[in-house]
């Protein structure tokens, strides 16, 4: 390979540690703004079943009051000192976090402490932040993506894992206000806690937030989160929908996240339907043929495994074609690998974009999360570019034959679709 | 400022330019002989600091060093979009972004992204109402090589006949993936083309209608570009790890080199007195959710029905919070706590070219029947006409708005946005640069002017409703 590719820039990162949490640190004061992101596994799947969208109402109810703040008053001061609060609940872990000004910096502890450990829950604030939710999940639904995305995921994944995080109208519109409650004493443990920081902000300062975050969650094990089932999608599914335009998810098993052909996949997917133009999907589908805007397909990480997923739009006439050109690619990349010319470009993408990940703080401290997730070592991303070079073209070739199953590629596409 | 970027939402999010999480810093009024002079604001320290010049050829620079990782952000941002496309070729300006990937006289077709993705880069464009902008960010030994690209698509843009078809189509999907499958998008495209008119520099979408998509040529593509794009339309700002001098090597190398050409004075014919249309309600079986639209013409940092009238761009913005910036604001006060609605808020932004909007929304919540939502709506208008605004409330809007300016450093892709969406329509940098002081300098009875500066004009109404459900 040529000399002209960056090594895998990274900045350096602390492990920060107190009350027994761990935190990764990426401190770097070139601007005044420290953000901080956690997450425990757990999230939607822990909702019952019928109770969908519990994890993520209550993660949405955090920050409207706690302790002695009314909603009005929490929203007030989190905008006085223009932070910004994000808890959301995913298909497998609970995550929160803030970004603020490092002057802000003691004030956003002082109201995530409070929205962590005393949210109030007050009625009228969880029926006007339920009403939101419903109107959200029905809106989600107006369109054909959201129709084709809910209807993928229930099929490839039936039980918890395969429904909408968020929950639907029917089961919003159901949940008992002691289930909400519950939430927070449900989902946070300091075991399976990750976090990290990135910014302003000192080892020391880290250490008091941790203490003051996380001090008081109890240590045990988290609720058992259940084991994703096998994928099991199959063949094309339609969804029936007034559109113009057809909307179509595909999808088929992806590897572990602990493989250790994972990074080698990587390669594959972004050779066969990774971002920019540069994909084999998107030369065949848009670029030659006009056939959509966009398509990409990439692994979803599921509590340790992981779902190939991916999605494109075409008008209702050409989904039978643009269906025929994907299969005709998933199947050609499994034959017989990317070309030498494919595995180097891709590989001096991966390898030379790897300083790009470190131009904000939110980024950084998105990344060291996305590590620890991973169980990664801290150098894992300081040895990448080595792990990528040597990556020859047979062994790329021989991932992608397990990888890809062009015979169990699942579609699902909402709209008025012809040809499928 | 809504606009369109070439790509999916589906690209990798592993580095995508930050998006501003503040509030967008809007701009002042452009220092013209037939303002009077606004009362003298005292000059905060500049958001960015920015280092300004310009080319013999017209070409302006904006460079921030952001220090950090060693990257940079390359924006390359022209004054004219879509509110600049010719009578029945709406869309030609997002169009000719598109082609603009289909190589130049020493680029091959597809080899700009492709070349970026080699250096480990990544590239996009956008176009909105008043400006189109490319733009990259690179390892910084990198930057040299997409200014070249940049400057040889600016010189000499191939637009390869075989190419223009299956772009079309391309962007024929594009517009009903944004638009034509989703009924919101398609009432407030209907909205906008009703309250200012379908053929109304303002009223047409950004993409263009589906028809004049259809209709535009290769040929009308040479003439945009050579009307338009020309060094003196041009703003480029770099934002990331690269020292002044060596920035002013590689522009002087790479940009330096082309003619200029003179510039043509963009128009933007002023709107009539009122909306078009008073009322537009659409039921449509796609929706689920009701949506109400309450919208009046209002003045810019560049149009006023007077000269006056500028001077309450800023003012307007303070009104937007104090009435419907989120929680706390009048309306979440009146609608949403008060259980009629799940949502509401106000939209305004400053720094458009040529007239702008004031715009209120409303998602009723549940049953509440839609008569009663714009009662309150009206009433609450009617309020803060006759009643005014405290000290306090303009006090908080200010605070809230103001606080989080500074976030806008942690990322590089603020800057250029801000910077060059400035520029590239006329204002001053310090539009930008000093907008947090312009903010806190603002007073009661300056957003009291500007409300009536606006509230006691005519204003549209539009409802999006589910089939079945009456509006009022």
């Amino acid at each position: 390979m040529s000399d002209t590719i960056p090594s895998g820039f990274t900045l350096p990162v602390q492990v920060v540690e107190a009350g027994g949490v761990t935190a990764w640190l990426a401190e770097d004061h070139a601007v005044p703004v420290v953000s901080l992101s956690f997450s425990v596994p757990g999230g939607a799947s822990l909702d019952p079943e019928g109770r969908e969208g519990a994890a993520a109402l209550a993660a949405a109810l955090l920050t409207e009051g706690a302790g002695d703040l009314t909603a009005n008053a929490f929203q007030e001061a989190v905008r006085d000192a223009a932070i910004s609060f994000s808890f959301s609940s995913d298909r497998d872990e609970f995550s929160g976090g803030f970004r603020c000004l490092t002057e802000a910096l003691p004030e956003a502890v002082r109201l995530a402490r409070l929205a962590l450990s005393a949210p109030r829950m007050d009625p009228t604030d969880m029926e006007r932040v339920r009403a939101r939710a419903i109107a959200g999940a029905r809106q989600a639904l107006e369109n054909p993506r959201g129709q084709a995305g809910r209807a993928f995921w229930a099929t490839a994944l039936p039980g918890p894992f395969g429904r909408p995080p968020g929950g639907t109208a029917e089961s919003l519109a159901s949940l008992p206000g002691e289930l909400l409650k519950g939430v927070p004493g449900r989902q946070f443990h300091r075991a399976g806690l990750l976090v990290a920081a990135s910014g302003a902000i000192t080892a020391e300062q880290l250490r008091e937030t941790l203490a003051t975050l996380f001090g008081d969650w109890p240590a045990g094990d988290p609720a058992a989160v259940p084991v994703p089932p096998a994928f099991a999608a199959r063949g094309v599914q339609v969804v029936r929908m007034e559109s113009p335009q057809s909307s179509a998810v595909f999808g088929q098993p992806g590897l572990a996240v602990d493989d250790p052909d994972w990074e080698a996949a990587g390669v594959v997917m972004r050779v066969l339907a990774g971002g920019g133009f540069s994909s084999r999907l998107m030369n065949a589908v848009r670029v030659e043929r006009g056939l959509a805007y966009g398509i990409g397909a990439g692994a979803e990480p599921v509590a340790g495994r992981s779902v190939i997923i991916g999605s494109v739009a075409t008008e209702n006439a050409r989904m039978g074609e643009t269906l025929s050109v994907l299969r005709a690619e998933w199947a050609r990349m499994a034959a017989s690998g990317p070309t030498d010319a494919e595995r180097e470009e891709a590989i001096a993408y991966l390898t030379g974009s790897q300083p790009l990940s470190f131009t904000s703080t939110r980024q950084v401290a998105g990344i060291l999360l996305a590590l620890r997730r991973n169980k990664r070592p801290l150098d894992w991303l300081a040895n990448r570019p080595a792990r990528l070079a040597a990556l020859s073209r047979e062994k790329l070739a021989e991932v992608a034959a397990r990888v890809l199953r062009p015979d169990e590629l699942a579609v699902t596409v909402a709209g008025k679709p012809e040809g499928v | 400022m809504p606009s369109l970027t070439r790509r999916a939402a589906l690209a990798t999010a592993a580095a995508v330019p930050a998006v501003l999480a503040t509030r967008a810093p809007a701009a002042p009024p452009p220092s013209a002989p037939a303002i009077a002079a606004p009362p003298p604001i005292p000059p905060g320290r500049p958001l960015f600091g920015a280092t300004l010049w310009r080319m013999p050829n017209g070409l302006r620079v904006a460079y921030v060093g952001t220090r950090g990782a060693p990257v940079v952000a390359h924006y390359l941002f022209y004054g004219v979009g879509s509110g600049d496309d010719p009578a029945g070729r709406s869309g030609l300006a997002h169009f000719l972004e598109h082609l603009m990937f289909k190589g130049s006289a020493h680029v091959a077709d597809g080899e700009f992204s492709r070349r970026v993705a080699r250096e480990g880069g990544q590239d996009n464009a956008f176009t909105s109402r008043d400006v189109t902008a490319y733009h990259q960010t690179v390892e910084a030994t990198r930057l040299k090589l997409v200014a070249m690209m940049e400057a040889d698509r600016l010189r000499a843009p191939l637009f390869p006949a075989d190419g223009v078809e299956p772009e079309r189509a391309v962007i024929l999907e594009e517009r009903r993936q944004r638009t034509d499958s989703n009924p919101r998008a398609r009432f407030r495209e209907a909205y906008e083309a009703a309250m200012w008119g379908a053929q109304h520099w303002r009223g047409r979408p950004i993409i263009g209608w589906a028809d004049e998509i259809r209709a535009i040529t290769r040929q009308d593509m040479l003439d945009f570009h050579q009307r338009w794009y020309t060094p003196g339309n041009a703003v480029l700002v770099v934002n990331g790890a690269v020292e002044e001098d060596a920035l002013r090597r590689v522009v002087e190398d790479e940009y330096g080199g082309i003619e200029g050409r003179e510039v043509t004075p963009r128009r933007r014919a002023a709107p009539s007195d009122a909306p078009l249309q008073s009322r537009l309600v659409r039921n449509d079986a796609g929706v689920r959710e009701a949506q109400m639209l309450r919208s009046w013409i209002a003045p810019s940092l560049t149009w006023g029905r007077n000269d006056a009238d500028r001077e309450h761009a800023i003012p307007l913005e303070v009104l937007a919070h104090l009435l419907g910036g989120g929680p706390g604001s009048r309306l979440h006060k009146a609608l949403v706590q008060s259980g009629l609605a799940v949502g509401a808020g106000a939209g305004y932004d400053s720094d458009d070219l040529g007239a702008s909007s004031f715009g209120l929304y409303v998602t009723p919540r549940g049953d509440t029947a839609p008569a009663k939502l714009e009662a309150e709506v009206e009433d609450q208008i009617c309020r803060l006409l006759d009643q005014g605004v405290t000290e306090e409330e303009v006090a908080r809007s200010k605070r809230q708005l103001t606080a989080g300016a500074l976030m806008s450093l942690d990322g590089l892709g603020a800057a250029p946005r801000l910077l060059g969406g400035a520029l590239a329509i006329g204002l001053p940098a310090d539009a930008v640069e000093q907008w947090p002081a312009r903010i806190r300098a603002v007073t009661p009875e300056a957003v009291m002017a500007a409300a009536r500066s606006v509230f006691t004009h005519p204003s549209m109404t539009g409802w999006l409703l589910p089939e079945g459900v009456r509006a009022p």
